[in-house]
């Protein structure tokens, strides 16, 4: 029964990882708290959702379309809208300014698409796979690959190819890099893509596994902040780690002490680690941790 | 034409007084009755706010142009239900009752939601005006003392007597029931009253599980069905935490003999998402568009059902049926006082009892819904259909127990 719940914990860390990374990686470079990534989130899984309603195209399928999408809307969401916020007030604008466009990206999607649960169900949702006495999904299982493999990708491309280091080195010291050549705005909008894409992304292994509607952006968003402050800002390991961290320690909570008490013990974490480690367990010196 | 001193008066005079004529010809012609509320239409409970909110609507929309109007005391009267959308926000719903006080309407819709229905009511009760309402039945709003609330339903923890029954008539006799509850007021007082009336039934229930209110992951509740092998799970949780609860229990292959979900398989979307695999699902039924009912205004649920059908795009559900009846009760005591006084309204109200589209409207002295005429059935979806299987006075079709396992399902 400990095997099935740790299982049945990372692949909900995994999801966790995923939804957070965008989140981390915004705030680590630019440190801009974005409180719209929930509702990025969301527009991910009712992508999938209307591409598997309307053209029959599996979620997983649908995925790369998804994460360009996003990536163009992050990118144009940070030329027209961030950058505005906090060229011409301050971060703590920019802060109510995402707020703001959670709330109406929230009421869009009400528009749009109701405010019933929607819920992504291809052929193999209720599948499952197992492993001795351990079965896990089939759903949960693509989930989790999805969210490893997408994150290991991201953190290739971060320490490997040139726009990677490009964005690290804003993200440690702007103006230093500003003067050796670098399109501050432009990176800072790659940025911004980036963390669409993969909250988009995010958007689709959440729709493959349960169903959603328009308020759970403030449910994402406030995982995000919980993961990134376990994990550490900035870096997919943290992302990664502080999102296996909390799934865990979610499943085991309702295992074991009780089924309403996870969200207790994650509030409890945070403010532990807050007091005791506050730049997260893979914490670095990025914009938003200092 | 010669313009003398007492034409020019005798015009001026007309100009003054045609418009007043006009006026209050026209006051006459539209002489409304308000009715004001909040509804959620956006937020965590607008898709139930939304049935209810189109119930309300649809109730207006007959008795204004099917019936042009009620007649109250020799005058008829177009009703004008007037609502805003309180985002699923207790705060935001009490300053919107406010507002409509403040604007002197003298009767009141509820919104859905106890955790909405209980700050409004307290509002409405203090200012001495009649609210009728379908969505807020946590046992907290009937043990207040108020004197002018009345819910379409009874009160949470005497919800789900009939599936108590149900249990115990059950065969084979179920050995283990296990409940899991959300941990939200309603859900927790719905179960918690299931609970008491089952134990004092003398039904073995050995497990009972606290579910967070918004679900995430039910593995830990798959694993400890898992393990504990209960014949019957009756799980007191809303829409999307059923379907969550039903999709990981079909993935990691856990049967139970009798699975109950209170809210999620009446709605056509819930049971479109699971497909097949949602045949056989138990959950808590309140009002089928077949039932006999008889109703003054509309002359029966069928009739109601086809109306609303003709004019609105969204699914029927019973709180669309609920929220009509919440109106049609209005009429009823209105025309019974023969006045639009509020207190003599409130007073009718209170002794009303009259066959209605959604059944028989009667309420408790402490305003929620009769248990016996207004309280739920056990629905079962068989062959893709909400259908009642208890009790057999309602019955439209026979109960399947124990129902399929879902490697039955899966083979079709």
């Amino acid at each position: 029964m400990t095997m099935q719940t740790l299982v049945d914990g990372l692949v909900l860390g995994g999801l966790f990882s995923l939804s957070a990374v965008g989140f981390s990686l915004l705030f680590g470079v630019l440190g801009v708290v974005n409180l719209s990534h929930g509702a990025f989130v969301l527009i991910g899984g009712y992508a999938a959702y209307t591409l598997h309603e309307k053209l029959g195209l599996d979620p997983l399928l649908a995925l790369p379309v998804i994460m360009l999408g996003m990536f163009c809307l992050g990118y144009a969401f940070q030329r027209s809208v961030i950058q505005w916020a906090t060229k011409r007030a301050s971060l703590l604008a920019s802060m109510l300014l995402t707020y703001g466009f959670a709330l109406m990206i929230r009421n869009a999607l009400v528009l749009i698409y109701s405010p019933d649960f929607k819920s992504v169900t291809p052929a193999y949702a209720f599948d499952s796979l197992s492993f001795g006495e351990v079965t896990v999904g089939l759903t949960r299982v693509a989930a989790l690959l999805v969210s490893i493999v997408l994150l290991a990708a991201l953190a290739a491309t971060l320490r490997y190819s040139n726009i990677g280091r490009t964005i690290r080195a804003t993200a440690q010291q702007e103006q230093a890099a500003a003067l050796c050549g670098v399109n501050i705005r432009h990176v800072f909008a790659l940025t911004s893509g980036l963390s669409a894409a993969f909250a988009g992304a995010a958007g689709v292994a959440i729709g493959l596994v349960m169903p959603f509607s328009p308020p759970d952006e403030t449910l994402w968003t406030v995982n995000a902040f919980v993961v990134v402050t376990l994990g550490g800002i900035g870096s997919p390991a943290g992302a990664l780690v502080g999102g296996l961290i909390l799934g865990v320690v979610n499943t085991m909570t309702a295992q074991l002490i009780g089924a309403a008490f996870p969200n207790a013990m994650m509030f409890l974490l945070l403010v532990l680690m807050l007091v005791v480690r506050p730049a997260g367990l893979l914490g670095n010196s990025f914009k938003g941790s200092r | 034409m010669k313009l003398d001193r007492r034409t020019v008066l005798k015009s001026m005079g007309a100009a003054v007084a045609l418009p007043a004529i006009g006026r209050g010809a026209q006051a006459q012609a539209t002489e409304t009755i308000v009715i004001g509320g909040s509804v959620p239409l956006s937020g965590r409970a607008a898709e139930t706010g939304l049935n209810v909110n189109n119930g309300y609507l649809a109730a207006q929309k007959f008795f204004n142009e099917q019936l042009n109007g009620v007649e109250i005391d020799g005058k008829r009267y177009k009703i004008d239900v007037r609502l805003f959308d309180d985002a699923s926000d207790p705060a935001r719903a009490s300053t919107l009752i406010q507002r409509h006080l403040d604007d002197g309407v003298q009767f009141f819709l509820g919104s859905f939601g106890s955790n909405i229905v209980l700050p409004t009511a307290a509002i409405v009760e203090r200012a001495g005006k009649p609210m009728m309402q379908t969505g807020g039945a946590s046992d907290q709003i009937y043990t207040q003392g108020y004197k002018n609330i009345f819910c379409m339903f009874p009160r949470a923890s005497r919800q789900l007597y009939n599936t108590i029954e149900y249990f115990k008539v059950l065969q084979p006799a179920p050995k283990s029931i296990m409940f899991a509850m959300a941990n939200d007021a309603f859900s927790k007082t719905l179960a918690e009253g299931a609970i008491a009336f089952g134990k004092e039934k003398g039904l073995p229930i050995n497990d009972i599980v606290t579910l967070p209110e918004n679900i995430t992951d039910a593995s830990s509740l798959v694993n400890q069905i898992r393990s504990k092998k209960p014949d019957v799970l009756l799980a007191t949780t809303h829409d999307q935490n059923s379907l969550l609860i039903a999709r990981q229990l079909i993935s990691s292959n856990v049967d139970v003999p009798l699975l109950y979900l209170s809210l999620g398989p009446q709605l056509k979307s819930f049971r479109d998402a699971l497909g097949g695999y949602s045949e056989g699902l138990y959950f808590q039924q309140f009002w089928d568009e077949r039932s006999p009912y008889k109703d003054a205004f509309f002359g029966s649920a069928q009739k109601f059902a086809d109306y609303y059908r003709q004019h609105f795009k969204r699914d029927i559900a019973y709180h669309t049926a609920s929220g009509a009846a919440c109106i049609v009760a209005y009429v009823h005591a209105m025309k019974a006082a023969n006045s639009l006084d509020p207190a003599k309204v409130r007073d009718k109200l209170a002794t009303l009892d009259v066959e209605s589209l959604y059944g028989r409207i009667k309420f408790t002295p402490e305003g929620d819904g009769d248990p016996v005429h207004l309280g739920s059935t056990v629905g079962q979806v068989l062959k893709g259909t909400a259908e009642v299987v208890f009790p057999e006075a309602s019955r439209t079709a026979a109960p399947v127990f124990p129902a399929p396992k879902w490697a039955e399902k899966r083979r079709g």
